[in-house]
């Protein structure tokens, strides 16, 4: 097995080692699936609309002008939500960590609310910021408030105690050691933390897109399977899923996960 | 003769615990001349690295002062510079950037910094390893990065707590003499805490013993041997009679603190049945 393993990881890169190949195949197997049943006309009308109907979706969403604009909108509540629920997640992480007595007093109700489906406090949000963005990056700062502020205080706690020693003897001031040694010790549980944040944000805010909106993908995506327009909403489907995955793999990059040994 | 650099004066330490107060460092007193290259050395747990985190001004006493050039200090002091045992190079940063650390806190402009970085890591024995991570180098590698970064700051006292615990015999010798070396070129103050009695014959010019919990100081012993010196006198026998004779003194408290060490074990091999 060992020797398999080795070959594997040699040969990764290789257009036809055996991992690419498998994943390569059950790729193309969903979409042979996919297509037969399309044909099959066991479904009603669009359903399981054709490879053929999806792909002219996507390229006429990608050639619309009004797909952008609602992609923005959609990204810039994200990328708010992110900033504001990340922002406040990231100092209550560092706070909770850096105080044994915080983290005894309220630790306890972050594990709480942190499993909670955040789309339940809608309604409020609602209420308090209105049917347009500002209620979806309510909901959104919300949902990633939470892994954020638990990831950071769990990695704040991690922290080579030695290293918070060496800055002190070199006599660095608070805002030093924060900058200088805190936040880059934690790197990897900061990012871990954006990056699950991230996800959440994601859901939170494309859900209350779906609920009640005016503008979005979310709202988009909704509209098109409302007005039975399935290969719009599989192509939408499909660019969303391809954005996410690129914006993840972005986050990872700019921690250097990976990169940097030890 | 000089006046002393570093006065330890009647340092006393306690930590709590469940069964009370413990004495960890038990009126201390001792001093530190200019140039001097000082060794605390003792069995484990006769607090020697208490004494390291209060002069370095990490730990706070209950009783006593501390004070270097006659003032006295309270909490980390500019003209002290410590080296720990354990791995404390900064995984994130490169050799050059681990170096300029203390004087990138000075807020020193970045290439007089990479300048005078770049002269310790040669000192060390670094030079063409500027702008590696401390994950591509070896544990000896990385404990002469953590040595530059604390000359780089350039203490009047430079104090060290085992630093080479934790690295292979050959290695630890090697490094001894390049430690030794540089005291010798930079006339550096040195404190050097340590357990191994060939290490603190071969560089020091008077070893501190300590007895066994609480920790005070045994006797203190002035070793005459030549300068400069290498890890070649490890062969005369002027070096083993020193050896011989730290080891008498120590050789006690160091049954004393495995007989505890046993007692202990027993106990809460006794609790657990």
């Amino acid at each position: 097995m060992a020797a398999t393993g080795q070959l594997t990881r040699k040969a990764a890169g290789v257009p036809f080692d055996p991992v690419t190949m498998l994943r390569v195949a059950i790729v193309a197997a969903t979409l042979i699936v996919w297509e037969a049943l399309s044909r099959s006309g066991w479904f009603y009308r669009d359903v399981i609309p054709s490879l053929w109907s999806i792909a002219k979706a996507v390229y006429a969403l990608l050639t619309q002008g009004t797909f952008y604009f609602d992609l923005g909108v959609t990204a810039a509540e994200i990328g708010a939500a992110l900033l504001i629920g990340g922002g406040l997640g990231l100092v209550a992480g560092i706070l909770l960590g850096g105080s044994r007595f915080l983290s005894q007093a309220y630790e306890t109700y972050l594990y709480y609310l942190g499993p909670t489906p955040k789309i339940i406090f809608f309604p409020v949000m609602i209420m308090w910021f209105g049917v347009g963005p500002e209620s979806k990056v309510a909901l959104g700062a919300l949902s990633c408030f939470f892994p954020v502020a638990l990831s950071v205080a769990a990695g704040m706690r991690q922290i080579d105690k030695v290293l918070i020693r060496v800055g002190r003897s070199f006599r660095a001031r608070p805002w030093q050691m924060i900058v200088k040694i805190y936040l880059p010790a934690m790197r990897h549980p900061i990012v871990n933390g954006i990056r699950l944040g991230f996800g959440v944000a994601l859901i939170g805010t494309l859900l209350a897109e779906t609920k009640l909106s005016n503008m979005g993908i979310g709202f988009r995506i909704i509209n098109a399977y409302s007005t039975f327009d399935i290969p719009r909403m599989y192509a939408m489907l499909i660019v969303l899923f391809v954005l996410a995955i690129a914006v993840n793999a972005l986050i990872g990059r700019l921690g250097g996960l990976g990169a940097v040994k030890r | 003769m000089a006046d002393p650099i570093l006065v330890v004066d009647d340092i006393v330490v306690s930590f709590d615990t469940t069964e009370g107060p413990i004495a960890a460092v038990d009126h201390v007193t001792f001093d530190v001349r200019p140039g001097e290259f000082l060794s605390v050395i003792g069995p484990s747990g006769c607090g020697k690295s208490t004494v390291f985190n209060v002069i370095g001004g990490l730990l706070s006493h209950s009783h006593g002062i501390v004070s270097v050039s006659g003032e006295a200090i309270n909490g980390p002091h500019k003209s002290i510079g410590m080296v720990f045992q354990e791995e404390s190079t900064f995984p994130w940063r490169t050799v050059i950037d681990n170096v300029a650390f203390p004087l990138e806190l000075n807020g020193l402009p970045r290439r007089e910094r990479n300048e005078r970085a770049k002269h310790f890591i040669a000192m060390v024995g670094l030079a063409g390893f500027e702008n590696r991570y401390p994950g591509e180098l070896s544990g000896g590698m990385r404990q002469r990065v953590s040595l530059a970064r604390t000359l780089a700051s350039e203490p009047k006292i430079l104090l060290m707590d085992e630093p080479f615990a934790a690295l292979d015999e050959q290695t630890r010798l090697l490094l001894g003499d390049k430690v030794l070396q540089i005291q010798q070129q930079l006339h550096q103050t040195t404190l050097l805490i340590t357990h191994n009695i060939t290490e603190a014959v071969q560089m020091s010019d008077r070893i501190l013993v300590m007895t066994y919990r609480p920790g005070r100081v045994k006797r203190i012993v002035e070793i005459h041997l030549p300068r400069p010196r290498s890890s070649d006198i490890v062969s005369s026998d002027a070096f083993g009679h020193y050896v011989a004779e730290v080891w008498s003194d120590l050789r006690e408290e160091a049954s004393r603190g495995m007989e505890d060490a046993e007692r202990h074990a027993l106990g809460t091999a006794g609790e657990a049945s």
